[in-house]
């Protein structure tokens, strides 16, 4: 006996590197025990779907896959269904613990370290499209790197942008925050105007917008920049932009 | 006396020990569960559950450009599932203007260069999962479905210019398994162009199908 559990342990690194290269295939999948009077199986990871068997308190299920909020199990008898992960979170572990599976809410919106999103809205009347990613250092503050694309019926602008983020309530739901930024702006006129010439400057920008966590990892972000471009000319330039978008957090 | 305390001593008690033995072991196995669960003591680890909210794939199909005619578009795109419901997705594609009307019919006329003709867009949308359903082919296969609807923005490269554009439309998914589905979808693209005389709106209508795999 100790024998083999000696034997076990030396071959135990072995199998998960083997595990670790070919994709964990022999690697014993999560089994969960049903603690509820019973739980609920779906055709499909969505309520849409329709029950279509039910699992008794005592049963153990395989949990084989994720979808959004969703488990693919499997019982003993090789039934597949989908049981939501709320049902998921009240069954026990092989030790008799509660399981726990991420299941985002508005706790870790508060205390979220990456966001990333998509917005959309208008740059000096032409439309803006934009895309970013944002760490957060703190609970307060945090760095952005963004690329916009600019269409408008005179010109296409790309622009690249950095700012800070201060969020003065980060346990607001709806949070209100201050940006902060440097970026470059390239300016590429439409063909059919008599002045084709193209355009790079810097720019500075400082804006001022709102969070708003909705469900899950996203959120909805609304805000305004004013940038200001630093021409090469007599005069330096101003333009407005807002954008409102969905975000999601890790 | 004293022998025959060493005699039970060193004779009988071990081989009473023994016997005892196997009875102690006989009792704990007794005590088992008739069925045994094959279930090992082990935590719940989540990375060992595969999470598949992303969806990658290409399609294919015909795209209507307002007055260059319809042309073969293909192209990929790149799904994240927020929810049950909700979607962001990207698409890229790319087709080629053919002539217009009026260059057939005048001969030996280009409104466009070759160049120019290659019709290029992207857009980023968010999509709705509406009616998720089963379709069942045969008795022995049901596969999981959805219609969605979908919308959004993003830029169209053509005609010498790149311009915003904005695209709705709708598709049906069928999941072949839980990891590979096929699309079937129609859009429109609609975008403002001032290549044949004043500026409209034009209106570019897409049908394609796609394979897509989820990861």
């Amino acid at each position: 006996m100790r024998l083999a559990l000696i034997l076990l342990l030396l071959t135990a690194p072995l199998s998960a590197t083997a595990d670790w290269l070919w994709g964990g295939a022999d690697e014993p999948l999560p089994q969960v025990q049903v603690a509820e009077p019973f739980v609920e199986w779906r055709t499909g990871p969505a309520v849409g779907y329709p029950v279509f068997h039910t699992s008794e308190k005592g049963e153990w299920l395989t949990l084989r896959m994720r979808k959004t909020s969703w488990l693919k199990v499997t019982d003993r008898k090789g039934r597949e269904g989908w049981v939501h992960v709320d049902d998921v979170q009240l069954t026990l572990d092989g030790e008799g613990e509660q399981v726990s599976l991420s299941d985002p809410r508005f706790d870790n919106f508060s205390s979220r370290s990456w966001e990333a999103g998509l917005m959309m809205g208008e740059f000096e009347g032409a439309a803006v499209t934009a895309i970013y990613g944002g760490y957060l250092m703190t609970r307060n503050l945090s760095a952005e790197l963004w690329g916009s694309q600019v269409l408008g019926s005179a010109s296409e602008i790309r622009m690249v942008n950095a700012n800070i983020v201060h969020q003065p309530f980060p346990h607001w739901r709806i949070s209100p925050f201050f940006t902060l930024g440097v970026g470059h702006i390239f300016i590429e006129p439409k063909a059919t105007l008599a002045d084709p010439g193209d355009r790079d400057n810097s720019i500075g920008h400082a804006g001022l917008g709102v969070r708003a966590y909705v469900t899950d990892n996203y959120f909805i972000r609304a805000e305004v920049k004013d940038y200001k471009i630093f021409t090469n000319r007599a005069t330096n330039e101003e333009a407005t932009e807002w954008k409102i978008g969905l975000s999601i957090f890790f | 006396m004293e022998n025959r305390i060493k005699h039970i001593l060193l004779t009988v008690l071990p081989f009473a020990g023994l016997l005892l033995v196997p009875t102690v072991v006989s009792a704990q196995e007794d005590d088992r569960p008739l069925i045994e669960p094959d279930v090992r003591p082990q935590k719940v680890d989540e990375a060992l559950i595969d999470t598949e909210n992303f969806e990658i794939g290409a399609f294919a199909g015909i795209l209507n450009i307002e007055d260059f005619e319809s042309s073969f578009l293909w192209g990929g795109k790149l799904t994240y599932h927020l929810s049950e419901t909700f979607f962001f997705e990207a698409n890229v594609g790319f087709a080629e203007g053919g002539e217009t009307s009026f260059e057939k019919l005048a001969g030996d006329v280009q409104v466009l260069s070759d160049e120019d003709r290659d019709y290029r867009y992207y857009n980023i949308n968010i999509g709705m999962n509406v009616l998720p359903g089963e379709a069942f082919l045969t008795e022995n296969y049901a596969f999981n479905t959805n219609f969605y609807l979908i919308g959004g923005a993003g830029a169209t490269d053509f005609a010498g210019d790149t311009r915003f554009t904005v695209n709705v439309g709708a598709g049906y998914q069928v999941l072949l398994t839980d990891s590979v589905s096929i699309h079937l979808g129609v859009r429109e693209h609609f975008y403002r162009i001032d290549v044949l005389g004043e500026e409209k709106t034009s209106m570019n209508t897409e049908v394609s199908g796609g394979l897509t795999v989820f990861f």
